[in-house]
């Protein structure tokens, strides 16, 4: 247990004023209709939806799950959080092409790209499964506050989870997006203060850089210096094939949408953009600074590893950061270490009750339920919504025991079976809707096949993560490729619109020819 | 016709061409350096100090090549955007689209 002085509950007392601070200054921007509550107006110029990047994926459970992959593998452990690269090659294509639909949300251009019924299914499915994941994700970053609260001050852990959320909640519902955005960049500044000190820190409690080498040296582990130190080809815990799936997820996934769970809070910064270039400048730089992030981060879990070698608690090893902080800096800047870590906590969770709010509103409410809501109502079913996610997610929290397992399961499972499909639905214009809601469905089924229920029956062995990608890959593309091919295209009308209006990159030949017979490229470039 | 291009009318920037095949190659060439770099710079290691200057560079480099024409796409977008929004409402709200 850790004690504060007046300092530190000084630090905490005045961010969380600050924070509840920026609901009510900007309570008056978030009402005046679902475009702000929503989108802050469409206005924002490119540094802010950064900021915004950056911070909510700065949550409380990663330097948990991101100190757990240095602390086994060592610098190499960085490329577990490459994934977030995805953005690399989305800045410059699926990002402008998503922004240009301006759909507020996934489940919106998805009735964009296709038509009929199989898109307005594929509407209701996606809102539906984004509320759910907004809840799961939710949950799962709130339960990671309630286990730093129960490590620093004892307290039973749903404490932490609801007492942080609940004031988050407070703000987000006041003045939406538009308090979330502000608050955010906020925050990125604090938590990334806050990181590079409590790094560095731990650094030199470690005997600095040139202190925590030659410990290494001396307990023959010189190879965790090594980014690119693999355990072989295929052979061990961390082979060069899973390191190679890795960059082709993270990279390709980039001409698509949806190949990275992180991409649905990301559209919603991307349409808050103010052009499509400040959207793609947001979203490269906003994902820059996670990933050097990560990069301070990994010296100072390898200064833990040299202090504390021989933990085998998955547990305890993913506290390290949180250790550093608690057990080395002096009192009066412990208290700052936690106002960022509440920072860091607030930033994600604002901004993915504001996003599951937004699938409710939008994509529910609106779009199939009452279709004649006025802007001021859909700001109050936004912050009605809100409250519904924030209860659910004390929920999903509590079920939670360990976040590795959850979330390289969700990192793999979200991404195995669909992730072609979410290219396919950017780069090719035939397939259509009902070849994507079957990968969907398939996937769900699959994945829960291959990874949990036939190996626990012994009926497969249990197969590495980055084999269970390709496998999952391959058996989808069995059920949605004919499915795709033996229903019709989309209409042609629909297409030639979005396409006109997108400009979407890949295999788009017949419906570009369509355009400009009709005569309409031509006249969009006028 | 030079190697990287950076004047564009608005119909050649709604192209997809080799500008953006660079931006396409280089940025995540980018992270890379700049994630591998920061690290090993932390730990004062002079390879870091270089990795991460050659990413700090290509980052420059993207940029020089992509911006003109970002900037070209997006002005000339921004000018179709109101009658777009318009459009994406009436969707929403399942109101008849008189301009299919």
């Amino acid at each position: 247990m850790t004690v504060f002085g007046f300092l530190d509950w000084l630090w905490v007392v005045l961010y969380l004023l600050i924070m509840v601070g920026a609901g009510v200054l900007f309570y008056r921007l978030g009402r005046r209709g679902q475009s702000d509550f929503f989108l802050a107006g469409r206005g924002l110029p490119w540094w802010l939806p950064a900021a915004s990047v950056y911070a909510t994926h700065t949550a409380t459970d990663t330097p948990m799950w991101f100190a757990g992959v240095v602390y086994r593998y060592g610098l190499a452990g960085i490329w577990y959080s490459f994934f977030a690269a995805w953005c690399a090659i989305s800045a410059f294509v699926s990002t402008r092409i998503f922004r240009r639909s301006l759909a507020y949300t996934q489940a919106e251009w998805n009735t964009i790209r296709f038509s009929g019924l199989g898109a307005e299914l594929l509407r209701g499915w996606m809102s539906g499964w984004q509320v759910f994941m907004s809840m799961f994700i939710l949950g799962w970053v709130g339960i990671a506050m309630g286990k730093v609260c129960q490590y620093l001050f004892d307290w039973p852990v749903w404490v932490g989870l609801v007492v942080f959320s609940s004031m988050c909640a407070a703000y987000v519902m006041a003045s939406g997006y538009w308090g979330v955005i502000m608050a955010d960049f906020l925050q990125g500044v604090i938590a990334f203060a806050v990181i590079l000190i409590v790094s560095v820190w731990g650094m030199l409690a470690a005997g600095g850089p040139s202190g925590i080498i030659d410990k290494l040296a001396a307990m023959g582990q010189s190879s965790r210096l090594n980014p690119f130190s693999f355990s072989g080809w295929f052979t061990g815990d961390f082979p060069i094939a899973w390191f190679l799936t890795m960059m082709v997820i993270a990279l390709l996934g980039g001409f698509g949408m949806g190949t990275s769970i992180d991409w649905y809070v990301e559209a919603q910064r991307i349409q808050s953009a103010r052009t499509v270039r400040d959207a793609s400048y947001s979203i490269w730089w906003g994902t820059a600074l996670v990933l050097m992030r990560n990069a301070v981060w990994a010296p100072a879990i390898l200064g833990f590893y040299v202090l504390y070698p021989n933990i085998q608690d998955t547990k305890e090893y993913e506290m390290a950061w949180f250790r550093i902080g608690f057990d080395y800096l002096p009192v009066g800047m412990v208290g700052f270490f936690f106002a960022g870590i509440i920072a860091i906590h607030i930033s994600t969770i604002s901004a993915v009750l504001n996003l599951g709010a937004m699938y409710f509103t939008r994509d529910l409410y609106l779009h199939y339920w009452k279709r004649t809501a006025t802007e001021t109502e859909l700001v109050w079913v936004g912050r009605l919504a809100t409250l519904v996610l924030l209860i659910g997610s004390f929920f999903y929290g509590l079920m939670m025991e360990e976040i590795t397992s959850w979330l390289i399961f969700a990192l793999w499972i979200m991404a195995a079976g669909v992730w072609l499909p979410n290219i396919l639905q950017v780069v090719w214009w035939r397939f259509n809707a009902w070849g994507y809601l079957s990968s969907w469905i398939a996937n769900l089924g699959l994945s829960w096949l291959l990874v949990w229920v036939l190996p626990s029956f012994g009926v497969i062995p249990e197969l590495p993560d980055y084999q269970q990608f390709w496998v999952l890959m391959i058996l989808g593309a069995l059920i949605y490729v004919p499915i795709t091919f033996l229903t019709r295209p989309d209409d042609l009308d629909h297409l030639v619109r979005y396409y006109v209006m997108s400009r979407p990159i890949g295999w788009w030949g017949p419906i570009r020819r369509e355009a400009q017979r009709r005569g309409l490229l031509a006249r969009a470039n006028a | 016709m030079p190697l990287i291009r950076r004047n564009w009318t608005p119909a050649e920037a709604d192209e997809w061409t080799r500008e953006d095949w660079y931006a396409i190659v280089m940025s995540p060439l980018a992270y890379l350096l700049l994630t591998v770099g920061t690290a090993l710079s932390m730990m004062l290691l002079p390879a870091g100090y270089l990795i991460l200057a050659a990413g700090a560079l290509v980052t420059i480099l993207m940029h020089w090549v992509i911006d003109p024409k970002l900037k070209v796409v997006s002005s000339e977008y921004e000018k179709r955007q109101h009658d777009y929004l318009e459009e994406l409402e009436r969707s929403a709200r399942w109101k008849e689209d008189n301009n299919g």
